[in-house]
């Protein structure tokens, strides 16, 4: 069963949320689905955290309307609400030991002494803090807080967990383990997921579905694949990942596609699920991901199309290099990465190459 | 290494400069609270002679006389109580006072609201006091309002020279020290902890006695301590509020030390409250310890 075939477990429709003079969130029209791994992705000040705060019941909204699980969330308080929320502060609480923070929902469950321990315990090893239980919750790392916070809400089988940006206090390590570990724990207890973040590479690791935000509203709505390989929007290109521009002209055709001449590249056919933004005429623009272009060596022929150009700029990562390459006739260099295996020299920087490239790499933006 | 080396370090060593930093305030604090506090102390244990002379016949006889006296253990326990109940009022009023400025008033009129909150210290404590009596008095305020009005046919007696009407006075008196460290503990307080309680299910209520109140105690603790202290040594208040017929510790001893010319008398008073005072000190520095105990 796929994501799209499960019910609606969010529904947001045309919320609107004002500020005093300030519009923070612009009409979203969303839906999240049940079991789904959804991100809010955006730089800060977007809205993506007011959002999530108003599916918890924290914010309230100007108008429109949030659904949870089919019920207006509206008339629902905060602590009645079928969600829990991992903070991005962790927001542990200072006075209690680790147990007690884990267990401080299960108070009116009326649970036996005995009960109570086995489901703290249950979380506790879930999040792998087995015999953590009777520290103080000071006495703990960011990366342990972070798991306390995820036990405490997770114990509370809620319908879906809020995430609020819960890596960006930790160290790039524990933040790449931590991502396998949450899609992990998703599959493992398989509710609702919503995430906020502003860092792209973790939305796309992660999620079923991201929602790129920016200025309050929703850009675009796909999984990684298509935002990554199909931005509709140069904002939403340039968020994701490297994106080369290059101005172009383009026209219409019989087909729904575009005939377009790109600077550099010359003449080339993109069709219509290349243009999400259908643009015609002069000043559109062409948009190609660094690792669709491949730099020739001595005596390779092109699967596609090629075209000359100089190295400007190389960048060593070690298993990838980026070069900077000026192709004939365009002002802007364009970056590409090529993967470092063996007979593949490093080229210096003046170096004259070919570059390959192909149009069903393109993107055709306004 | 010459002895001049020697000296010219430790001058520049870094002890030596903290304590010429201190060194006025240390001196200061010798001559003027450490040695008096060890001459009533030694005194304490002298007998009273004749015309406040003191006789060195070293004994526990002076503390002996106050622990088992009925009248002095009656103005002790008398001390202890009005400055116990003067504490639970200020604290319980103070709380709502200190929790309203840090959560309801917008952060740019918190300073605004503190400092409407020291305006009574604008006024002299004794003015302040002989205002209360002004207001509460056989014939004050309250009582000829009354009369005026035809609710009362003569003047009530149960708001003047009483425990309660003492109360009122030092609770109003010390409700800005009780205040101010409240506020403190509260706003210290991560506002995502009490959306966690509120995201883990509790109500607003459950959420203020499960995190709020235990998160604000060392507040509450401090605010205990700095209305209690002073308050079980006040004088001016039983003396202009009290008439002088609800005597507390520190009119005892002025009576003893002054009426009576009985120093050795009134320094055994003076140690036996300073006994006290540190005995229930000792007891919340521990409760608080509890508190501060998950904390940092």
């Amino acid at each position: 069963m796929t994501v799209s075939d499960k019910p609606t477990m969010i529904e947001f429709r045309d919320v609107q949320k004002y500020y005093g003079d300030y519009h923070a969130l612009r009409g979203i029209n969303a839906t999240i689905k049940a079991g789904e791994f959804f991100s809010l992705l955006g730089p800060s000040g977007c809205g993506k955290t007011t959002l999530l705060r108003t599916i918890a019941g924290f914010e309230d909204i100007s108008s429109g309307a949030v659904l949870i699980d089919g019920k207006d969330a509206a008339q629902i308080p905060p602590n009645k609400r079928p969600t829990n929320m991992v903070f991005q502060s962790y927001a542990i609480f200072p006075h209690l030991t680790v147990e007690q923070n884990v267990g401080f929902g299960l108070r009116r469950e009326n649970l036996s002494k005995d009960e109570m321990g086995r489901r703290v315990g249950e979380a506790l090893e879930m999040v792998g803090l087995k015999g953590f239980g009777k520290r103080a919750a000071h006495a703990l790392s960011g990366g342990q807080r972070q798991r306390v916070a995820l036990a405490r809400a997770l114990i509370l089988k809620p319908k879906v967990l809020l995430l609020d940006e819960p890596l960006s206090a930790l160290d790039k390590k524990l933040r790449e383990n931590m991502q396998v570990e949450l899609i992990k724990l998703q599959r493992q207890v398989g509710i609702t997921f919503i995430l906020v973040t502003h860092d792209q590479e973790e939305a796309l690791v992660m999620s079923d579905r991201i929602a790129v935000m920016f200025e309050g509203q929703i850009a675009q709505l796909d999984d990684p694949e298509t935002l990554y390989r199909r931005p509709k929007s140069r904002q939403v290109a340039d968020f994701i990942g490297t994106m080369n521009f290059l101005p172009a002209t383009a026209h219409p055709t019989s087909d729904g596609g575009f005939d377009v001449d790109v600077a550099g590249l010359g003449q080339c056919h993109i069709p219509a699920d290349q243009a999400p933004g259908a643009a015609t005429g002069n000043g559109v623009n062409v948009g190609f991901r660094p690792e669709t272009l491949t730099i020739l060596y001595e005596g390779q022929q092109p699967t596609d199309r090629e075209t000359p150009g100089t190295v400007e700029e190389v960048v060593y990562y070690g298993d990838m290099t980026y070069y900077d390459v000026k192709l004939d006739g365009v002002a802007e260099p364009v970056r590409l990465s090529m993967r470092n295996v063996p007979g593949r020299p490093v080229l210096d920087i003046g170096t004259r190459t070919r570059v390959a490239w192909s149009p069903s790499a393109l993107v055709l933006f306004r | 290494m010459s002895s001049g080396g020697f000296l010219q370090r430790i001058g520049r060593s870094e002890a030596a400069n903290g304590l010429t930093m201190i060194s006025p305030t240390a001196i200061y604090a010798i001559l003027l609270l450490a040695a008096p506090l060890v001459t009533v102390f030694v005194y304490s244990f002298m007998a009273d002679g004749p015309a406040g002379s003191l006789i060195a016949d070293f004994s526990f006889a002076n503390y002996v006389k106050i622990w088992t006296g009925k009248i002095y253990r009656a103005i002790m326990l008398r001390s202890l109580w009005v400055s116990m109940a003067v504490t639970a009022v200020t604290v319980i009023l103070a709380y709502p006072v200190a929790y309203f400025v840090s959560f309801n008033v917008p952060p740019n009129k918190k300073a605004l609201w503190l400092f409407l909150i020291t305006i009574p210290f604008w006024t002299s404590y004794l003015i302040r006091v002989f205002l209360w009596k002004v207001i509460l008095g056989y014939n004050g305020v309250i009582n000829s309002g009354l009369l005026s009005l035809g609710i009362i046919d003569e003047p009530l007696t149960s708001l003047n020279y009483n425990v309660q009407a003492f109360v009122i006075t030092l609770a109003h008196a010390y409700a800005p020290f009780a205040i101010l460290p409240i506020y403190v503990a509260l706003e210290k307080i991560d506002r995502s902890l009490l959306e966690a309680g509120q995201d883990l299910g509790e109500s607003r209520l459950m959420t203020f006695w499960r995190v709020t109140l235990p998160l604000s105690m060392p507040g509450v603790i401090a605010a205990i301590l700095i209305v209690f202290i002073p308050t079980i040594g006040d004088y001016v208040t039983p003396d202009l509020i009290g008439g002088g017929k609800l005597p507390m510790i520190a009119n005892m001893i002025q009576v003893e030390m002054l009426k009576q010319n009985h120093k050795a008398m009134g320094s055994a008073i003076a140690v036996s409250a300073m006994l006290i005072v540190a005995g229930v000190t000792l007891i919340f520095l521990l409760l608080n310890r509890r508190f501060l105990k998950g904390q940092k």
